[in-house]
């Protein structure tokens, strides 16, 4: 597994997760409530993104020239390191609004962790089952755009991906795509009017079972339980490249 | 109108499939490979199969343009071919000393493909093309390996690429990757990787995936034979999709060039396993060299079938039939799809053909048009070359014409 690939995954795909928390979890909402504060990260030789909790909402931008407290890391592997949570981070900016980082922030990140690894019986609750599901099918979708544009093998895959978008979406759930430009992958999370290939799921329970790794892809489409359609090829190495998110996550 | 197909028993069988098999149907006779959009469209097993006709468990009955994605060169439960086999089968078939129909089949072989003076058998495409590559490998020394881009050469590890699950970086490490028809990059490539590279692999001509197949270009096999030449490189053609399709004597020698090692499969015997690497004097003792056998390598009854096919196909004339028959085909679709307003492209070999409606590149459209055309009893596929096959009648041509037409309307219809 590469460190930077993972660094670009634990930026922008989980942290960036915080977004659709704010979004989908009451408790989560409340707690941003009228603040104005920026969380830069910078990793040395790897991404640099600041989250920012602003008008009752979280954003994850690209950079870190504007934020209010800066957490640097100097390598990939540390960074990696805070989310496993083996590292401590020092911030070199912002210590006046430390609080924030230390109370509400790791507040919200333990939520989003509840939500991601649910403990056992979790999911049973339907408010929470959707709620995971909807933000690891994000999670998962911004994987795939780093994966694809940072992992050696997962480049390869992108390499065979033409021009286009490739519609991503759970029937009655959340919905976005992948915006293919040149090999290069953006995850968009929005609803996309003129897809060029599409992979939808039938159910959030299928969805969240082939997430779960209890069903296979391939079986999936036999049963019907995942529609593809489209340009194929598209689909096919976004596959294999949702292959190496479970291993990256794992 | 036509009955619309559907298929209750293909369902109930696949739900069966799926508990024992993983993934119910693997690999491109399944409906993930075998791009099954939507999947109600297409039926998932068969129940018996005769000439060009293939029937589902439902009783639903298709004219069959996939021939078992190419062995099916003859027609289904050919009766020379199957007789040639009964008639072997009642003497011997799997022993332990190989039965002499054996060398039959490779004096037939040698007699009938152009670039053969020795034929090596096996089952699969995949053991053939492996096969060619060792061969390649153990003559030269050599370990890198020229692909064209969008290429199908089996399933082994060196056959797929890096992301492929499975597949170790290790496994393709030696692997070089061109474009077709490229003749200035394939000769930088040689350039860059002087004296280390053991073979080209290509098919005769470009028949990837959800793309137009693309013949070779003018006096590109001309530049790409003497390039292997010069440099002391093995040229293998992987003839297990287009063989005997379009020549009988090889697909380099309808392309008139020759090859170092050919590979057949698919319609070498009409259905009955076997394939055979075939190549020149020169490399039969490194072919002899490799440590390179199989169980079932040197049963009888699929010699006697393919000595029978291929005594057939010449008879027939079958590669010019199968393009006859091709022509007929495409023309008319083509035509039928003008009649809606649809731009519907045939690509590669008329007896390999490839249909795209262009006027859609996400292929959605083209998808829509094969499923009717599968619900209403003509069996096409929307990703993959077709294959004729030479129990096809005019008859069989027109009626396929008239599904189209109604899928077409159809299609037309719905989007008006």
């Amino acid at each position: 597994m590469d460190e930077k690939t993972l660094a670009y995954i634990n930026l922008f795909a989980v942290l960036g997760s915080l977004t659709r928390l704010c979004e989908l979890d009451g408790d989560c909402k409340k707690m941003i409530e009228g603040k104005n504060i920026s969380i830069g990260i910078a990793v040395k030789d790897g991404p640099e993104g600041t989250i920012w909790f602003h008008d009752d909402r979280c954003d994850l931008i690209p950079g870190v020239g504007k934020c209010d407290i800066k957490l640097p890391f100097g390598s990939c592997k540390k960074f990696n390191g805070l989310i496993d949570g083996t590292v401590t981070p020092i911030p070199s900016k912002g210590f006046t609004k430390i609080g924030f980082l230390l109370n509400q922030f790791t507040k919200l990140t333990d939520k989003l962790t509840a939500y991601l690894r649910p403990a056992e019986g979790a999911l049973d609750d339907p408010e929470f089952f959707t709620i995971s599901t909807t933000i690891m099918f994000h999670l998962i979708l911004d994987a795939v755009a780093q994966i694809g544009n940072v992992d050696k093998v997962g480049k390869a895959s992108a390499s065979y991906i033409v021009d286009g978008d490739v519609r991503l979406a759970i029937d009655g759930g959340p919905e976005g795509h992948l915006h293919a430009h040149g090999h290069a992958l953006t995850a968009v999370h929005t609803p996309c009017e003129h897809p060029t290939s599409y992979m939808v799921f039938s159910t959030m329970k299928d969805a969240r079972d082939l997430f779960d790794g209890k069903i296979n892809g391939v079986a999936a489409v036999g049963t019907g339980q995942v529609r593809v359609g489209g340009m194929i090829s598209m689909v096919d190495n976004v596959n294999r490249i949702l292959d190496r998110v479970s291993m990256y996550l794992a | 109108m036509r009955k619309v197909y559907e298929y209750p028993r293909s369902r109930a069988a696949f739900e069966r499939a799926c508990k024992v098999i993983p993934s119910g149907i693997y690999g491109h006779q399944g409906p993930a490979e075998g791009c099954y959009v939507p999947i109600e469209a297409f039926p998932l097993y068969s129940s018996k199969a005769q000439g060009s006709y293939l029937w589902d468990l439902d009783g639903n009955r298709f004219i069959d343009y996939m021939a078992a994605y190419g062995p099916n060169v003859l027609g289904y439960n050919d009766p020379d071919v199957d007789e040639a086999a009964a008639r072997q089968r009642a003497i011997s078939d799997c022993t332990t000393l190989p039965n002499p129909v054996m060398i039959d089949f490779a004096d037939l072989l040698v007699e009938t493909v152009n670039c053969a003076d020795w034929a090596f058998f096996a089952k699969n495409g995949n053991d053939v093309t492996t096969g060619a590559v060792m061969t390649a490998r153990a003559y030269t020394h050599r370990k890198k390996i020229v692909f064209f881009k969008g290429y199908y050469h089996g399933v082994s590890p060196w056959t797929q690429k890096i992301d492929y699950a499975g597949v170790l970086e290790e496994d393709v490490q030696n692997n070089l990757y061109v474009t077709w028809n490229d003749f200035d990059e394939l000769s930088e490539v040689f350039e860059q990787n002087k004296g280390e590279i053991a073979a080209v692999i290509a098919q005769p001509y470009m028949h990837g995936n959800f793309a137009d197949n693309e013949l070779p270009a003018k006096g590109f096999w001309k530049k790409v034979r003497k390039l292997c030449d010069d440099t002391g490189t093995v040229l293998i053609i992987d003839d297990v999709r287009a063989g005997f399709r379009l020549d009988i004597a090889g697909s380099d020698h309808y392309f008139g060039f020759k090859a170092d090692l050919i590979c057949f499969c698919k319609a070498l015997a009409n259905g009955y396993n076997v394939s055979a690497l075939c190549g020149r004097e020169f490399l039969k003792i490194a072919v002899s060299s490799l440590s390179f056998t199989g169980s079932y390598w040197m049963s009888a009854v699929p010699f006697a079938a393919g000595i029978a096919c291929i005594q057939k196909m010449k008879r027939l004339n079958c590669p010019q039939l199968l393009i006859d028959q091709g022509t007929k085909l495409k023309n008319g679709l083509v035509t039928t799809a003008l009649k809606y307003g649809y731009d519907l492209h045939v690509s590669g070999v008329p007896s390999l053909f490839y249909l795209r409606i262009a006027d859609d590149p996400t292929l959605m459209l083209h998808q829509e048009w094969i499923a009717e055309c599968v619900k209403r009893g003509v069996f096409f596929t929307n990703h993959h070359n077709h294959f004729i096959n030479a129990s096809l009648t005019d008859a069989d041509i027109q009626e396929t014409l008239e599904i189209a037409d109604e899928a077409f309307a159809v299609v037309k219809d719905r989007h008006s």
